[in-house]
């Protein structure tokens, strides 16, 4: 029977690496095969399914599948292990925009980034999640690294747009998911959507959605929001699928002004939900969103708010985005990624 | 209908309108982050903990935050002791480091001396 453990430097409960290791999981057990998964720091409230690192036991002939998404402890004990190893690499947050509100993740990421040249070198097969992680990978030495894109269950969140349903009531309601973080761009978006409120929109609404990088800097976000756009900001942690479900559905526009994603999940939610998407072409964004959402290079607050007012208000423009979204979606079937990750699992044990 | 395509070409020529009639007087872009200072550097070298920041995240987690406070306090000199260590070592080190990129600068402005010299490059 084949064999494949997970490693992750990280484990929380609202982390999608964390939730496409379990998805993976499911898969092995359905194709019978076996193994257990195992992360270095787990954060609480995590439940089952991943167990520390310490307690990894694989036999030689098993396969080690590591998530690479931030820094590992005594990754020379774990390259060292006599097992194939198969590299996922997710990406890891340049650790600059992080120093100032988050500094252990930042050293984490800092770690992270100097560790990936060692694993490429290490492993026997690597794979990224996008074309744009692949690069990074393929800039390190990686001969053609198969690209496996996320496994999201968009069903957890709930059924997805009627394609007949109305928009949402007023007032309009722009959303972001993502961790609050600075270089998720939370901060651009408030001072974007302050801009909206005051010139366009004065009832709008924004909806903010992520666990905080640090209780400091969601402090920072909380008052920017209250200065900037009083009472029109809500800023939400830990919610259950189905309440983040009801937050797209009751949300006009999806608007990202990220600085870095090696994927970005949430993207595809907004698809499932039939939400218009505003995203800065950043990392891996333009990749995912193909032409199913409207691309912004520009900084400027003035831009992003017409953008916002435009994208709200043109019903035509919504139908379109949305019509695109819906096949873009089609991209990011589970049963394809399913089997380009048994390709590569098989190609590691062949290696 | 707006073309996805031409949304944001759209939305900037609206701003520019808007901007013309006195509207979005206000609206800069945030400043990008900057690399980290020297000052920048000092100030997080010196570890000053806020023991503010020492929480529970529980729902009722008053009681708890009152015993990890109560906690610290009780294991204040040895803390101190800590970051005392640790910041003797940062500060220490960042001089070090100081003193070392002064001295590549004299050593780079030596050998731009030499190149422009008459005899440079022979050596």
């Amino acid at each position: 029977m084949i064999r494949v453990h997970q490693l992750l430097s990280g484990a929380g409960p609202h982390d999608a690496i964390t939730t496409e290791a379990l998805a993976f999981r499911a898969l092995f057990a359905a194709w019978g095969w076996g193994g257990a998964d195992h992360a270095y720091r787990i954060a609480p409230g995590l439940g089952g399914g991943i167990a520390p690192a310490e307690r990894l036991r694989a036999d030689p002939g098993d396969v080690l599948l590591l998530h690479h998404s931030a820094g590992w402890p005594r990754l020379g004990e774990l390259l060292a292990l006599p097992n194939r190893k198969l590299l996922l690499y997710h990406n890891v947050t340049p650790p600059g925009l992080l120093w100032e509100h988050a500094p252990v993740v930042a050293a984490h990421c800092a770690a992270g980034r100097e560790q990936l040249a060692e694993l490429v070198a290490a492993v026997d097969v690597a794979a990224a999640d996008s074309a744009f992680n692949a690069a990074e990978l393929t800039q390190l030495g990686a001969e053609r690294p198969e690209v496996i894109p996320l496994l999201i269950a968009l069903d957890a969140l709930g059924p997805g747009r009627d394609g007949s349903a109305p928009d949402p009531p007023a007032p309009p309601t722009v959303m972001f998911v993502g961790r609050l973080s600075p270089h998720k761009g939370q901060e651009p978006l408030i001072r974007a959507f302050a801009q909206y409120r005051r010139h366009r929109a004065p009832e709008a609404r924004l909806s903010l959605v992520g666990d905080p990088i640090s209780a400091g800097y969601e402090q920072f976000l909380r008052r920017l929001a209250d200065t900037l756009a009083p009472g029109a900001v809500s800023i939400e942690s830990g919610l259950p699928a189905g309440e983040l479900g009801g937050r797209y559905r009751a949300a006009h526009v999806f608007a990202c002004l990220s600085e870095h994603e090696g994927f970005c999940i949430p993207l595809l939610e907004a698809f499932h939900f039939g939400v218009p998407v505003i995203a800065r072409a950043a990392g891996a964004v333009p990749e995912v969103l193909g032409d199913a959402g409207i691309l912004v290079e520009d900084r400027d607050p003035a831009v992003i708010a017409e953008l916002l007012h435009l994208v709200a208000g043109d019903v035509e423009l919504r139908t379109e985005l949305r019509r695109r979204a819906q096949r873009r979606l089609g991209r990011y079937e589970p049963g394809p990624i399913g089997e380009r990750l048994r390709a590569a699992v098989e190609a590691t044990l062949a290696a | 209908m707006t073309a996805p395509e031409d949304a944001v070409a759209r939305a900037r020529a609206a701003a520019a309108e808007m901007r013309a009639q006195g509207a979005y007087a206000d609206a800069r872009a945030a400043e990008p982050a900057a690399p980290a200072t020297e000052l920048k550097l000092y100030q997080w070298a010196i570890v000053e903990p806020d023991v503010s920041w020492v929480r529970s995240t529980r729902r009722f987690g008053a009681p708890i935050t009152a015993l990890k406070r109560l906690l610290l306090r009780l294991l204040v000199q040895y803390h101190v002791q800590l970051i005392a260590d640790q910041t003797r070592f940062n500060v220490t080190l960042l001089g070090h480091v100081q003193r070392l990129e002064a001295r590549i600068a004299e050593l780079e402005a030596r050998l731009g001396e030499d190149d422009e010299s008459p005899a440079g490059g022979a050596r």
